[in-house]
């Protein structure tokens, strides 16, 4: 699958929640390939070199016949709070489609979880879309959308998904919408009495949050993909900057790296050495106006 | 190639000749951000650069080092990869068949652990048809052992050469570190053991850290810097080790447009390499070809040879004959 890079030109930008927005970009030569779970690599400069590496971001939601894609983002440094600033019309140089995106059930009947943190419905999204559109066609109920914010205002409006007919389960850590607690704590609410497990779950969400699932899914008979982060320059594969620390199935002790941008995003967690993965910093807004 | 070969009559003649390595025009992309090539075959036709240096090969495979590997800086990027490659068997087995199918120049990029890694390396590539020449790596700051410890002392950076030299008749290029006090005197070293091209400069050994976490931004704490930040200290490498050396040398650091490839060819430089701009643009490389080519054409430049190594120091007063003390004039004031 050829992957390219373009100027696409954001036809529309929203703010959908606290510190999040959503973009609609028209790249016609990247779309039509693009897979739910792939990413594109979106240079946030329209110029000069600062920022000077492209940031990355999951397709939200693809319109392959209108060439379109939309990226939902979350603003935590100053590369995503120029994007978030860009005007409708202007263009971005884009690359993509990149890394591999999620396995698709085959089977209607497969009763399939989705465990969104915060910005981590981005990528899920697209997969909502597509099994709404193809395999789920008629069965929106055996979809399962659980998904959580920090809080109310944080929270992107899903509503046509309901009204689609998804299941669907919102918490918040403060308890200003939905449940109280973890994203995490309601999917165990549900699914640690139930005699039935899911069929398969797909996850996009903070650190924590993986580490947590990593662990309940282990001891669980459930198949399990999940969109990962680590730091990117390339985006394709060239700089083996973006590696994470991988089970060897051979020497457990062996110190191995997969590469998201190429072996991922979407990976198994069983394949993480999750005791080795150190957080991504995250700064506090204050720091802009330090 | 022919001489008379040239399609159109007024297309500058932008090949270069780097001691026994011949290229069809001074663009090379730099070691480790470029991958082993096919990573671009997407975005570019490879075989229209001047040659492509693959990420540093050893013996063994290396994992590289644990992540967060990499960090970005004001115009620039920090990163600590550790050098991790497939090591050369499978380099030889995977990945050089497809580059050669591709028409592309190949430069390998070594690095070892000891002297005699270095040469037992030069020696299984140098039967081994399609590669150009070798390019020894003794300036990585990632690694603890070999790397930058070699090409920081002239006497080991001496060593590694001519152990090198031994095993092989490719062309040898020596890439040199910034992080040293005197680059002329590594350069001179590694020129007398045997090296027929000097490329400068590696990544310049840098820091960062939040200061909210009050943690290093890099599992490695420290790593190499590059980009556009270091464009002016590889211009000052490339300015010193030319004068230092008779040999060619090649300009790496910060090139990210043809403007920028133009200043280290004018300072001497007789090829450049373009390393973290491929990151950014998977294009950059061929961009920049074609920018010195347009420039070539615009300024009258038949042929880059004419424009490689002519800086002018002389100063200046345009309104009197007296020289400043900077330099003697290399010719009258105007
Ligand atoms: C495959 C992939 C898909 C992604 N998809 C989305 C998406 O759909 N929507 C979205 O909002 N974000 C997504 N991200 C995260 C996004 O790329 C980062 O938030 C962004 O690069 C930060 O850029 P910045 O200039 O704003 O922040 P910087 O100023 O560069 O950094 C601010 C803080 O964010 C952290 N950070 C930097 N890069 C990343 C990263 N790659 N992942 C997580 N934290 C990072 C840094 O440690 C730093 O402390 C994705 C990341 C990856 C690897
Ligand atoms: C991610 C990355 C990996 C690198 N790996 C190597 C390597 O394996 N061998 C080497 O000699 N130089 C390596 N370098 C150094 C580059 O080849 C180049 O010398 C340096 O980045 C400066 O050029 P630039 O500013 O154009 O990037 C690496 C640089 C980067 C950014
Ligand atoms: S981001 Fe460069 S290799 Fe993955």
């Amino acid at each position: 699958m050829p992957r390219v890079q373009e100027k696409a030109k954001i036809l529309e930008s929203h703010k959908e929640a606290e510190g999040t927005y959503r973009l609609v970009l028209y790249a016609p030569k990247i779309v039509p390939t693009a897979r739910p779970g792939q990413f594109v690599m979106v240079r946030v400069a329209s110029e000069g070199a600062d920022p000077l590496l492209a940031r990355p971001f999951s397709f939200h939601r693809l319109h392959k016949e209108d060439g379109l894609c939309e990226i939902l983002l979350r603003v935590v440094g100053a590369g995503t709070r120029l994007l978030s600033q860009r005007q409708p019309g202007s263009s971005v140089d884009v690359v993509g489609p990149l890394g591999r995106g999620f396995t698709a059930p085959t089977r209607s009947d497969e009763t399939v979880v989705f465990v969104a943190g915060g910005i981590g419905i981005a990528p899920l999204r697209a997969l909502l879309d597509h099994l709404l559109a193809t395999t789920h066609k008629g069965h929106p109920e055996r979809l399962h959308l659980y998904y959580g914010a920090r809080s109310a205002s944080e929270l992107i409006a899903l509503h046509d998904l309901k009204r689609a007919g998804v299941v669907s389960v919102v918490s918040t850590d403060d308890g200003s919408a939905g449940e109280r607690g973890t994203v995490l704590d309601a999917v165990q609410k549900r699914w640690n009495a139930s005699s039935q497990m899911p069929n398969r779950l797909y996850a996009c969400g903070s650190l924590p949050m993986q580490v947590n699932l990593a662990r309940w899914v282990r001891r669980r008979d459930i198949w399990v993909e999940m969109s990962l982060e680590s730091m990117m320059a390339c985006g394709i594969g060239a700089c083996l900057g973006c590696a994470l620390p991988a089970v060897d199935p051979e020497d457990p002790q062996a110190q191995r790296y997969l590469h998201v941008c190429q072996d991922g995003p979407v990976l198994d967690p069983k394949r993480i050495r999750w005791d080795k993965v150190q957080p991504l910093i995250a700064r506090p807004l204050i720091s802009a106006s330090l | 190639m022919g001489q008379s070969a040239t399609p159109h009559s007024s297309a500058p003649d932008l090949r270069v000749s780097l001691g026994p390595l011949h290229l069809a025009n001074p663009v090379l992309t730099a070691s480790g951000t470029f991958g082993y090539g096919l990573e671009f075959s997407d975005f570019l036709d490879l075989s229209r650069l001047g040659g492509i240096v693959v990420k540093g090969i050893s013996l063994k495979p290396r994992p590289g080092n644990p992540p967060p590997r990499l960090a970005e800086t004001p115009c620039g990027m920090l990163n600590a990869i550790g050098l991790e490659n497939v090591g050369v068997e499978r380099f030889l087995r995977d990945k050089l068949p497809p580059l050669r199918q591709r028409g592309a120049v190949i430069i390998v990029n070594i690095l070892g652990n000891t002297v005699e890694e270095y040469a037992e390396l030069a020696s299984v590539l140098s039967g081994v048809s399609g590669i150009a020449a070798l390019e020894i790596n003794i300036s990585c700051p990632n690694v603890k052992r070999g790397g930058m410890a070699f090409g920081t002392d002239p006497h080991m950076a001496a060593q590694v050469v001519a152990a090198v030299r031994a095993r092989t008749s490719l062309p040898l290029i020596t890439k040199l570190s910034p992080n040293v006090t005197s680059i002329a005197e590594i350069a001179r070293a590694a020129h007398d053991a045997g090296s027929d091209i000097l490329s400068c400069i590696n990544t310049v050994s840098a820091m960062a850290v939040d200061p909210f976490s009050r943690r290093p931004k890099l599992a490695n704490i420290v790593g190499g810097l590059s980009g556009p930040a270091i464009k002016p200290i590889a211009l000052r490498c490339v300015y010193e080790t030319v004068r230092a050396v008779s040999c060619p040398v090649i300009g790496i650091g910060g090139i990210q447009t043809a403007m920028d490839a133009l200043e280290f060819l004018v300072v001497g430089a007789s090829a450049v390499q373009v390393g973290t701009a491929n990151l950014v643009h998977p294009r950059a490389s061929l961009h920049i070809l074609e920018g010195i080519e347009k420039f070539c054409r615009h300024q009258g430049i038949g042929a880059i040879t004419d424009y490689i190594g002519t800086l002018d120091t002389a100063c200046r007063f345009p309104f009197a004959d007296e020289s400043c003390s900077v330099e003697p004039p290399a010719r009258e004031p105007v």
